[in-house]
Parts: structure tokens; sequence; C-alpha cells
């Protein structure tokens, strides 16, 4: 029972950070939800704003650190091209090579085409979003609830940070399961 | 946009950091389509938009990356760019938040739909 250097980074690269992740947007939208005066005393607002600011900080921080991480060590990993002289069209030389080996096979060439070149974009959008989420909860503080029409449009970003990385998350999985990079 | 009274921060600069992360996600998809236009526009105009994205080779950013290395240096840049200006432009200022919001959702959306590969396949040649 052993990890390669490189099996062992795509498990922090999406197990330990995409968990974290889950967890800090899952704290967060709750948060969010329920910041509204009708739902909060004055001192519950006092008590839970930190933590709501802890939840969208760790989000933004976490995604910066997944899309820098995955584009900077992991994708080259993935799109390493085979020296000169090997077969690009035979997957049985090409499992060092994940890009080349799924686009050897058609029944996997959409996991590349298709699946990969939507993750390795998508993906960036969420840091952004997530960015400017945390950024919005930090400048308010416990105004936030004051603020209905910020604190909704914040939900919204929030739900789309998550939307972007999700969908660079499943796909990495399953290309990870059709082509891994170790 | 109009200025408005009220009682907590001005809005300001939270609409500066929304319209930012819209810039930069509107950045990142124009630079896929322009990588993925990128031998007709070469044919057209001379430029190689294809080469010049490749910031790992251009300015070492990573190694390996290709031409993903320069749509997110040049979305980051954008992002950070955009972020300042508007922030100067808006601190203070208590603006109109709807309209400053669906700003920075169109350009969000923009970006999602360029970034969607049925979409900017539209833009590379024919095989």
């Amino acid at each position: 029972m052993e990890l390669t250097e490189r099996e062992f980074y795509t498990v922090i690269h999406g197990l330990v950070l995409g968990t974290l992740f889950l967890l800090a947007f899952g704290g967060g939208l709750a948060g969010l939800w329920s910041l509204r005066e009708r739902l909060v005393t004055p001192e519950g607002v006092q008590e839970r704003t930190p933590r709501l600011l802890i939840g969208t900080s760790v989000m933004a921080i976490v995604a910066w650190v997944t899309v820098i991480t995955g584009t900077f060590i992991a994708y080259p990993w993935y799109r390493a091209a085979p020296p000169e002289g090997v077969d690009q069209a035979d997957p049985a030389v090409l499992e060092a090579f994940p890009r080349y080996l799924l686009l050897a096979q058609e029944k996997t060439a959409q996991w590349h085409e298709f699946g990969m070149e939507w993750k390795e974009h998508v993906a960036w959008m969420a840091p952004f979003l997530a960015t400017a989420v945390a950024f919005a909860v930090l400048y308010y503080g416990v105004q936030l609830i004051r603020r209905n029409e910020v604190r909704r449009a914040v939900i919204v970003f929030f739900v789309l940070a998550f939307a972007a990385a999700g969908v660079a998350g499943l796909f990495g999985a399953f290309i990870t399961k059709a082509a891994p990079v170790a | 946009m109009a200025t408005l009274e009220t009682d907590t921060k001005p809005n300001g600069p939270v609409v500066a950091a929304f319209i930012a992360a819209g810039v930069a996600s509107l950045v990142m998809g124009i630079g896929v389509v322009l990588n993925e236009a990128s031998a007709p526009i070469k044919d057209a105009i001379g430029v190689d938009f294809n080469a010049f994205l490749q910031f790992d080779k251009n300015f070492g950013l990573g190694s390996g990356v290709g031409p993903l290395s320069g749509k997110v240096g040049l979305a980051v840049i954008a992002f950070a760019v955009s972020w300042v200006i508007l922030h100067l432009l808006l601190r203070g200022k208590e603006v109109n938040f709807r309209t400053g919001f669906i700003v920075a959702l169109v350009l969000v959306g923009l970006g999602f739909a360029l970034t969607f590969p049925p979409i900017f396949m539209l833009f590379a040649p024919a095989e």
C-alpha cells in the first residue's frame, strides 16, 4: 500500500483541498442564508460573523491554492507529450501520457476534448468569485445583515464559485479514473 | 450609477470587487477563444495568439503549462488591475447595487459561456 509522488499530490489537490472547499462552502452558505434580521439576534450576529468570515475566506484561499497547484503542477504531467517515435494511436504505450492516452481512443477522447478543456478553464472562475465574496463579508462584517441586496448577491456568487469548482472537481475525478497522472 | 443614502458602509467597494471578478472571468473566456481561433487570426492579421499565450515559454510562468499559462496570467492581472481601478473609483460611494451586480453577472456569464467547449470550439478552424 503506497502512493507515488504524483498520486500523493493528486490526493492533496483533489481530495484534501476539495473536502476543505466543500466544508467551507456548506458552512458559508448556511451562514449567509440565515443571516436575516428576523432570524438572528444582535448577539447572534456578533457571534456568527467571524465564523462566516472564516468560512468564506477559507473557501477563497482553498480555491486559489487548488487552481494554482492544479495548473502549474498537475496539468503539465497531464499534457506531457510522448517522445518522438512513440505511436500516438497505440494506448498501450501511452500510459504515462494521460492526454494522449485519452485522445488515442474514441471512447475516451471526449474526456479530454470536452471534460479537460472545460475543467482547466472554468476552474479559474472559482477563486475570482470566492475572493469577491470573502471581500464583501470582510468589508461589511456585522453590517451585512442590514444589506440584504448585498447578502443575496454574495450568495449568488458563492454558489457560482461552488458550481465552477464542482464542474472542475467532477471532471477531475472522472479524468483521473480514465487516465491517471500517476 | 445613482448615489443613494444608507446607514451602513457605502457599497462601492463591494461592487468593485464583484465587477472585477466578472472582468477576470471574461478575460479568461476571451483568452480561450483567442487561442482556439489563433490560426485564422494569424492568417488574417499576422498575430499568433497561441504563441503569445505561452507565458511558460515567454515569461517562465510554470513549465509545460502551454497557452493555459497565458490565459490564467492575463485573467489574474485583469482581476487585480480592474479591482484596484474600480476600488479607487467607487470607494466611499453608494451606487445602484442592482445595476452593478447585473453588470458583474453578465461578465461572469460571458466568461462561463466562452470557456464552455461547444461554444469556444465554434471559433476553432475546421479540421
